[in-house]
């Protein structure tokens, strides 16, 4: 297969994301800038300008109306996903290290950096889904988690419970009326949990950290269903819908990535089969960590953002589809 | 390629010869009846020698059914630093990437042995025709730097007492190792032949001082001791005597010595192993000592 590379961006990537459809792809990095981007033909469709630092995150709601974004220039904003016009934005404390939407899309989750005396905090705000440009400032439930600050959050399929991967490598649930932890895995991962995707329907969730290992957890229970130990820090784990696979993305620190050799970096993409627990193959292409991989959600194609500023998008070939390398067997997910 | 050739010309009746070159620069674009189009090029290479280049291209209308919301997504104006360009990717953001393979199989990847920076250099050196690299200690496959013997010789020893425990496996039972040396047609010294025993060599302790197979080393260094050259030849077996060369005056080294063994196949090995191997950054050199032409 041959990728197709997006240079929209002159700094490292942070996060990119699919639409419902598959057909949009938003990316932001840490040059303060969001694109979006046409997936069949990598087209840019525009950019959303308006954030003061480094975009850490987004999101888009199940619709493809609204994008909502974090920085940290301390600002989480609203946009419109076909005119690039900001239609909102809230003043945080510090700085928006993680967004979500909820299945609906009119709830917002939104985990804010500990620093300058400001402890680690989770908020939830409501979207006025009608007029994007009238928003309460205030959020609907905001709490800040004990212990361990949270990296990463998603809604689960309970309502008021989301589901939050933490710096200790904790994941726990969190009802977020009361604040209160609901359950908890203190020990799901040995370093700082660096992405979380859920499943397509919700049941299940993959986390990556910087511990080398990826794990399968059930949003339910906080139950670890499958481990994937790997040789490098992971930045981004991803689930292939339709295909028993899961693609994993990391890389030494940045910081040492001049000193060791493309070979030794391993920024490659694994894939990694979900059930057997073992690696089936690999993408190379970047020359930096792989910080973000993001899956189309018919699972025909896969983006990958990383350090060295490029998304490459792979559109994947026959053989992807046809290959069984452990023998004729239907996974149903 | 052309303006350059142009000024070149002086004479104004060279211009028609650059009519042809512009003939030459013509492209021939048709379109036959199966829908293929034919472009043929006319250029000149970096040889200067004129080529012609034919392209055929066919068009092919791919049609997908899509959702009705993506559909009506292609159509979006774009926006912000893209806005009022025209529909399709752009060169500056949109670049095809070279193709990557994705080979999906069974069994873990981890396994796989990574060639390390210095295997990637000898492989190179190889491909270079440089020859194999090879360690000036330990004639093992890698840099003389790398040696992990390097500070002591020690390659030399555990070489040694490989062999070592070898010749004392074979010596215990019916000897086969032996046996087997005596068919290559190789010169075996009596001590190594088949029936030959620890015990024999026992038998030449009453042999002269001259008689003992002794091996001259020379370009030693000026401080090396007799006990330095006794624990590096002690490796190969019993030492009988080592005599180092000094200047009678200040005592320093001259630069040689007479080292003495018991057994003649032990000198021989070590006659083997150290000639040319380094040693307190000089090159030792030795050979089998010559009794002075007097004696």
């Amino acid at each position: 297969m041959r990728p197709i590379l997006l240079q929209g961006h002159e700094r490292s990537l942070t996060q990119i994301k699919f639409n419902a459809e598959g057909d949009l792809l938003f990316s932001c990095s840490k040059d303060y800038v969001i694109n979006v981007w046409y997936t069949h033909n990598g087209e840019r469709l525009g950019t959303y300008e308006g954030h003061n630092g480094s975009v850490w995150t987004v999101d888009v709601d199940s619709d493809s109306k609204y994008l909502i974004s974090g920085s940290a220039d301390n600002t989480m904003k609203l946009w419109s996903v076909s005119t690039g016009k900001c239609l909102y934005t809230w003043e945080l404390p510090t700085a928006v290290k993680r967004v979500a939407f909820n299945e609906d899309g009119d709830q917002v989750a939104c985990i804010t950096e500990q620093r300058m005396g400001f402890q680690s905090a989770i908020r939830v705000f409501k979207l006025d889904k009608e007029d994007g440009t009238k928003q309460s400032e205030e959020p609907l439930h905001m709490f800040n988690p004990i212990g361990s600050k949270a990296t990463v959050c998603a809604f689960t399929l309970t309502p008021n419970i989301i589901i939050t991967g933490h710096e200790s490598g904790k994941v726990a649930l969190f009802n977020v009326k009361t604040g209160e932890e609901v359950d908890s895995n203190e020990r799901a991962h040995g370093d700082v949990v660096t992405d979380m995707q859920l499943s397509k329907d919700w049941s299940y969730c993959i986390t990556s950290s910087k511990d080398k290992s990826a794990r399968i957890h059930d949003t339910k229970k906080l139950m670890v269903v499958k481990t994937f130990t790997t040789e490098t820090p992971l930045n981004s784990a991803a689930l292939a819908p339709n295909r028993p696979y899961v693609l994993l993305g990391g890389g030494q620190e940045a910081m040492s990535v001049t000193t060791t050799s493309l070979r030794q970096g391993k920024f490659e993409t694994r894939f990694w089969h979900k059930v057997f627990e073992e690696e089936v193959g690999r993408v190379k292409g970047h020359f930096g960590p792989i910080n973000t991989i993001a899956v189309h959600p018919a699972g025909t194609c896969y983006a990958s953002g990383g350090e060295d500023g490029f998304v490459r998008v792979h559109h994947f070939d026959d053989s992807y589809f046809k290959a069984r390398p452990y023998g004729e067997m239907e996974i149903i997910d | 390629m052309a303006s350059a050739i142009r000024a070149q010309k002086t004479s104004w009746a060279d211009d028609v010869d650059d009519h042809d070159l512009v003939d030459q620069n013509k492209i021939e674009d048709y379109v036959d009846e199966n829908g293929i189009r034919t472009t043929i090029e006319y250029a000149i290479n970096e040889d200067g020698k004129k080529v012609k280049i034919v392209r055929k291209t066919r068009k092919v209308l791919q049609k997908s059914v899509v959702e009705h919301a993506v559909a009506e997504r292609q159509k979006w104006a774009k926006f912000g630093k893209e806005r009022g360009n025209k529909p399709g990717p752009d060169r500056a953001t949109t670049t095809v990437g070279e193709e990557v393979m994705l080979k999906l199989s069974a069994g873990n990847k981890l396994s796989e042995p990574e060639p390390s920076p210095e295997e990637n250099v000898k492989a190179r050196l190889a491909k270079a025709g440089a020859g194999k690299v090879v360690c000036r200690v330990c004639k093992g496959e890698h840099f003389t730097a790398k040696c992990p013997y390097k500070d002591k010789l020690a390659g030399l020893e555990s070489s040694v007492l490989d062999e070592d425990g070898g010749a004392a496996s074979d010596a215990a039972p019916a000897a086969p190792g032996p046996a087997a040396t005596s068919t290559t047609g190789k010169y075996v010294p009596p001590s190594m032949r088949a029936g030959a025993s620890r015990a024999g060599e026992s038998m030449r302790g009453g042999m002269s001082r001259e008689d003992l197979p002794t091996l001259r080393v020379t370009n030693i260094s000026e401080d090396t001791q007799e006990s330095d050259l006794r624990e590096l030849f002690g490796m190969f077996g019993k030492v009988a005597r080592v005599y180092v060369g000094r200047d009678r005056e200040t005592g320093a080294g001259k630069g040689f010595a007479f080292v003495s063994f018991e057994d003649r196949a032990n000198a021989e090995r070590a006659l083997e192993k150290v000639n040319g191997k380094g040693y307190d950054n000089l090159i030792l050199s030795v050979q089998w000592s010559q009794p002075r032409p007097g004696q």
